[in-house]
């Protein structure tokens, strides 16, 4: 039985970046999503091929999700958690293709001989989850910058007066608790998958993964899902005037 | 910072992920995100300008029928006016005749009588003479034998002014 390390294995290196598997397949997913969503839009027409439908099923669905809770703000909004979704839920499921974790190659390391898969679940690395994580705060707070200013934005955290320069404090300390909570749901759930996928697979490999590869499908679409939604809430609370919650 | 070196985050992976993701969000936004929404929103109004056309043809259609249905119950009222203005016309026409008829057949039959009375005065006329002369000429040849030129020619008067005056 293989163990899954919590560290992306390295199985290359471009200039200074080490391309571990991880980014590989970061690389494929964005590819795969870049090509299919030109081949679903080369030809946009009222009457939609079926690709086109497809898209436009997902897209009209996550925008009357964004225009619910964000009102005039969806337009900006809602590329940004959009792409968070198909971003999250293809890595998610594409982890879940046969050839994941078992073809790779066998190297010295420490002296010992290990393996290393050249396919990795990308959100079973904390760096992928981290940078989405990243990218989510800091879009938060540069959309709240942009619609409330800087002046009503730096309100929210800092006060004269004493009760509520406390409360901002424990604001910035709940911002960086919205990146790892962010970050450690999305790679906790994704890794304890492998996890659990690797596990019953060495138990026995025909048929009894089956009940938990279906599982792990619903997980991927969740996890994505509440990445989406949880970007959302965070970037619409931000963006709302501060005197106006209360 | 160890928990984050024992799960393997390294600076430039997560600056290479963070990368990665944004040129994701500027293409899918670009290539897929905007046309899909543009074709969504065309479609949307374009639903929505069908709609209220076929709104206006459906009131356009009533307003036609009913205007047919107007037109009909005039044209009928119209058409039976008409109906009842010829046969009052025809009727009128039909009794004129008939009096002219009349006052003519009258009048034909009046020139008739007159005609036949004339005819049958002239005839009488005709038969006298006929009668006269026929007189004459049996009583010259029966004269002849038994009267005197003299005796004869008073009597034929006499018999002639007979006549005439009968």
């Amino acid at each position: 039985m293989e163990t899954i390390s919590l560290v992306a294995d390295k199985i290359g290196q471009i200039g200074p970046v080490p391309v571990t598997n991880t980014l590989l397949v970061s690389w494929i997913v964005s590819v795969f999503l870049i090509i299919i969503s030109l081949i679903a839009t080369r030809k946009v027409s009222l009457v939609p091929t079926p690709l086109q439908n497809f898209f436009e099923f997902i897209i009209d669905t996550g925008y009357a999700q964004v225009e619910d809770l964000s009102h005039d703000k969806a337009k900006v909004i809602f590329p940004l958690v959009m792409t968070f979704f198909l971003f999250i839920i293809c890595a998610n499921w594409i982890g879940l293709l046969p050839g994941f974790g078992t073809i790779g190659f066998r190297e010295l390391k420490d002296g010992k001989e290990v393996f290393v898969p050249i396919f990795r679940s990308i959100n079973a690395d904390l760096n992928m989850t981290l940078a989405l994580a990243l990218v989510s705060a800091v879009a938060t707070h540069v959309l709240a910058i942009k619609y409330l200013g800087i002046w009503d934005y730096l309100k929210r955290w800092v006060s004269l007066n004493p009760i509520f320069l406390f409360v901002g404090i424990l604001e910035i300390i709940s911002e960086f608790t919205k990146i790892i909570s962010l970050s450690f749901r999305l790679f906790g759930n994704i890794f304890a998958g492998e996890v659990v996928l690797a596990t019953v697979s060495s138990i026995f490999a025909f048929f009894v993964p089956l009940p938990f590869y279906f599982l792990e499908l619903i997980v991927g679409f969740v996890q994505a899902a509440v990445f989406m939604m949880l970007t959302l809430v965070f970037i619409v609370l931000l963006t709302e005037k501060h005197g106006e919650e209360h | 910072m160890e928990i984050l070196q024992s799960f393997g985050i390294q600076p430039l992976l997560l600056a290479a992920q963070i990368v990665n993701f944004l040129v994701l969000l500027f293409i899918l936004k670009r290539f897929l995100y905007k046309p899909i929404l543009k074709v969504l929103a065309d479609r949307k109004e374009k639903i929505a300008e069908s709609l209220k056309n076929a709104e206006e043809i459906e009131k356009r259609l009533l307003q036609i029928g009913i205007d047919r249905e107007k037109k009909l119950k005039e044209a009928s009222l119209e058409a039976t006016k008409m109906l009842e203005d010829a046969t009052k016309t025809g009727d009128q026409i039909i009794k004129e005749s008939h009096n002219k008829a009349a006052l003519d057949i009258k009048k034909l039959v009046e020139k008739a009588e007159t005609q036949m009375k004339q005819d049958r005065e002239k005839m009488n006329q005709e038969v006298k003479q006929h009668l006269a002369d026929l007189l004459v000429l049996s009583f010259e040849k029966l004269a002849d034998k038994v009267l005197s030129e003299k005796d004869q020619k008073e009597m034929i008067r006499k018999s002639i002014e007979e006549i005439k005056y009968d």
